[in-house]
């Protein structure tokens, strides 16, 4: 019993390991005699141990009265342990006993491994990690319930049909032609390659956007350009020729007009990041996609800045919501990134970018997220003008 | 140390869908890995493939056709009409219906499906997906914000050249998806290491889920606690895989790089750094075995772009400076504008104790693999083998042997011995005997 003692007098990993460690020299040592399947390493040495361990029950059961009082470096000490030699003990567990039973001589990992498995009221599921207005009636992930364990189901309905034995691609690949080799860096010499990127880079630069950035000593992959040397029969000379001719055209997605932006940033006050209804609603020029890529873009340029600015003056005599400190945190690190640039004049505020959203947003998909800043926006904005935009979408449509 | 052939597969616009407001998951996390691994220049270190897109009838290799179809019709506009279905196929909240959710999946499928592909052709040695590696999706429904499961499409492709494939998962969530795939089998291994306990999503992965029927053993769970840096994670890390390999020796791999198991993710716990997320990379790369490489999780994507961004160049070995290149993302790595930012280090829960008893547990598990009945270990070849090759091996052992004994001795009449070879002179040796 001592070391059921020990066992709740000391809470730390270490002690309970040790501790752990301590008791298997005990209680295996019996199962070790009757069972013969054995690592002969350790036979010996657990025999030895039991033999010394039978002789005298009291005299056991004294010394571990003892060592339950002894410092744990001490007991492991006594017991000349290094901590690479105790794996040695549980060793003979396995065999072909069922996993329940396999936990027996495992005491040390168990009682390590129980701490893991312990539920507490930490919420660490994926829903948890979200607001706590967020949380719906998810079965599924009920962090109240004490089954958050789960199960690997067997069946037909989750395995995977493997395939018997091995085949060959004796027919056409299924993909044949579906897809592209857009570069392969064995035909030309690295060097070859670099050479061709540098003067591709030198017609470049100077122009707008990124390629206008002075390269510093990083030397930028451009994609199309090596794209083009393959199709060119990685011929380095017609490459640049073809590059000269097309270098005037601008080769990426077309600009964004002041008109799509203000209507992108009013789609984005109103709808939050939903782009498809941004999309359906505001910026119909543009793809789902176009706006997607367009939005991270954007949100780290000064336009975002201002917009995120001047959505915050709308707000700024209103507190924001004490008890949400999971969204708190979520917009802190959206908006981390921007915080500690010094060309910023705007500190950053969470909840900036997102305009009031109607508080019956009839859209179940983003339901969770629109119910949080209905909420916060109860507390923060007036039911203001929210009618000037279009009418909210009737999602079966 | 060999240079490995490296493809690299991305779909330009795979960055381009978003899950709805306030989804941590991000897919434009990887256009911006994209745009550090072009402006470091390992573009052209690799061959770059612009990917198959997978049809429904790949997705079906795996999934079932009921729900495939429904990935492939529901959209944000008709998804009134599916309530039902959205009920049985547990989609919302983590996993919701987005603006162009089946390209999405089928972008991210094809990609690992060929870059398996490849590598049975022997087209490279190591293939990488930054946008799969959707671990969690299940036959018939979605979770933990995957859908369709491109990691176990492609080793079912994976299986048709390889007798043992070995998944291994570094994201900080369990596996579930790609273990429960694979439970009953023995021709796939799979080793997770993951947070596991405290209701920590999904729930499963604990360390007594050892595989079932001829799957018993082969699937292998290090369940950690939070705050595993580092150095203890490498020190799990390393002899687990170094035992796997001993005792299960895979012909292929597939690695899930998961970059939630980076400190400071919002979802995670764990408290790797880039360097040690890569050690992991690193050491399954030295293995030299057909590897593909995907992604997984991942939610602080500043984090998550810089750590798969390292782990190409790590693939292509290639050294990167620590100050980022200049990339129109360059804003989104602030302060630092560095590849390896300083990590807050949280409290480590995982005792040097437990970490040693937990491989422990584990090798005496792998130990369990040799004694299976694992019949393709010895008589499955390496590789594809024509017919007269393989008809070999599978006759009755008593008739093979004397057939080819048989072969063996049988001589032209014409070619006789005249030494104690000779059959000539039978006579002789009746003499001897008496």
């Amino acid at each position: 019993m001592s070391d059921c003692a020990l066992v709740s007098n000391v809470s730390e990993h270490d002690a309970s390991m040790d501790v752990g460690n301590d008791k298997s020299l005990f209680e295996p040592s019996v199962e070790m005699m009757v069972n013969d399947f054995d690592d002969e390493r350790t036979l010996d040495e657990e025999e030895a141990l039991a033999a010394g361990e039978q002789q005298d029950p009291k005299a056991e059961l004294n010394s571990l009265q003892r060592e339950g009082d002894m410092p744990l470096e001490e007991l492991l000490a006594l017991y000349g342990y290094d901590r690479s030699m105790d794996k040695p003990v549980p060793e003979q567990a396995p065999e072909v006993v069922p996993e329940a039973e396999i936990e027996k001589p495992e005491s040390a990992l168990q009682q390590l491994y129980s701490e893991t498995a312990n539920p507490e009221a930490t919420r660490c599921l994926r829903s948890g990690s979200r607001p706590p207005s967020e949380e719906e009636d998810d079965y599924d992930y009920s962090p109240d319930e004490d089954d958050w364990k789960k199960t690997i189901m067997v069946g037909s309905d989750y395995q995977a049909a493997i395939p018997e034995g091995l085949c060959s691609y004796d027919d056409a690949l299924p993909y044949e032609n579906e897809d592209k080799l857009l570069w392969n860096p064995t035909t030309l010499e690295e060097k070859v390659t670099e050479d061709y990127m540098k003067k591709v880079c030198a017609m470049t630069s100077g122009t707008t956007g990124v390629d206008a950035v002075p390269r510093g000593r990083q030397l930028r992959d451009d994609e199309e350009a090596l794209y083009l040397l393959q199709q060119c029969g990685h011929n380095v000379e017609e490459a640049l020729r073809r590059r000269r001719i097309s270098a005037q055209t601008p080769a990426h997605a077309s600009l964004w007009s002041e008109e799509e932006c203000r209507n992108f940033e009013n789609g984005l006050k109103a709808h939050g990041k939903d782009f498809h209804l941004i999309r359906l609603y505001k910026v119909r020029t543009r793809s789902v996609g176009e706006l997607v890529q367009f939005y991270y873009i954007w949100k780290k340029t000064e336009r975002h800045d201002i917009f995120a600015n001047k959505a915050r003056l709308e707000k700024k005599k209103y507190q924001i919501h004490p008890g949400h400190t999971d969204y708190m945190d979520r917009f802190l690190e959206e908006q981390e990134a921007s915080g500690g640039n010094v060309v910023r004049p705007v500190s950053p505020t969470p909840m900036m970018e997102f305009g009031p959203s109607p508080a019956t947003q009839p859209d179940p998909l983003a339901l969770g997220e629109k119910e949080v800043f209905s909420q916060l926006n109860a507390h923060t904005t007036p039911p203001r003008a929210l009618s000037m935009e279009d009418p909210e979408p009737p999602t079966g449509s | 140390m060999t240079q490995h052939k490296v493809a690299y597969f991305y779909n330009a616009d795979v960055g381009n869908f978003h899950y709805g407001p306030g989804h941590p998951m991000k897919p434009h996390r990887l256009s911006v890995t994209h745009s550090l691994v072009l402006n470091y220049g390992l573009h052209k270190k690799m061959q770059i493939y612009k990917p198959y897109r997978a049809s429904a009838h790949d997705m079906c290799r795996f999934h079932s056709e009921d729900y495939i179809e429904f990935l492939q019709n529901v959209t944000p506009q008709n998804i009134q009409s599916y309530s039902k279905d959205l009920l049985h196929y547990n989609v919302g909240d983590d996993c919701p219906v987005f603006e162009g959710l089946f390209d999405f999946c089928s972008m991210y499928t094809g990609a690992s499906l060929e870059g398996a592909m490849k590598l049975n052709n022997n087209a490279c040695d190591i293939a990488i997906n930054w946008s799969g590696g959707l671990h969690h999706a299940k036959k018939f429904e979605p979770s933990g914000f995957c859908y369709v499961n491109d990691i176990v499409i492609a080793i079912l492709e994976l299986l048709k050249y390889h007798p043992r494939v070995l998944y291994i998962d570094i994201d900080v969530h369990h596996g579930d998806g790609v273990q429960e795939a694979f439970y009953l089998t023995d021709r796939v291994m799979t080793v997770s290491f993951h947070k596991y306990g405290n209701y920590f999503f999904p729930g499963t992965g604990d360390m007594y889920e050892i595989g079932a029927e001829s799957g018993r053993y082969y699937s292998v769970n290090v369940p950690l606690k939070e705050g595993i840096d580092d150095q203890s994670y490498v020190q799990v890390f390393k002899p687990v895989i170094s035992n796997v390999m001993e005792f299960y020796r895979p012909t292929a791999i597939v690695l899930q790089c998961g970059a939630d198991s980076l400190a400071g993710d919002r979802l995670g716990c764990f408290s790797l750094s880039t360097r040690g997320h890569g050690e992991c990379v690193k050491f399954v790369k030295n293995l030299n075995v057909p590897t593909l490489v995907v992604g997984g999780g991942g939610y602080t994507l500043r984090n998550v772009a810089r750590c798969w961004t390292y782990e190409t160049s790590l693939l292509v070995d290639e050294n990167i400076s620590n100050e980022l290149p200049y990339t129109e993302y360059l804003e989104f790595f602030a302060p630092d504008f560095q590849l390896h930012p300083e990590i807050n280090s949280t409290n480590n829960a995982n005792s040097k104790q437990y970490l040693e008893a937990i491989s422990k547990h584990v090798y005496d598990n792998l130990k369990m693999c040799q004694h299976s009945p694992a019949v393709q270990m010895t008589h499955v070849p390496g590789d594809f083998f024509p017919d007269e090759y393989r008809i070999k091996d599978e006759p009755d052992p008593d008739v093979r042997i004397s057939q080819e004994e048989a072969d063996k001795i049988v001589e032209p009449k014409n070619e006789f011995y005249e030494d104690e070879k000779d059959n000539d002179k039978d006579p002789p040796p009746e003499p001897k005997e008496p």
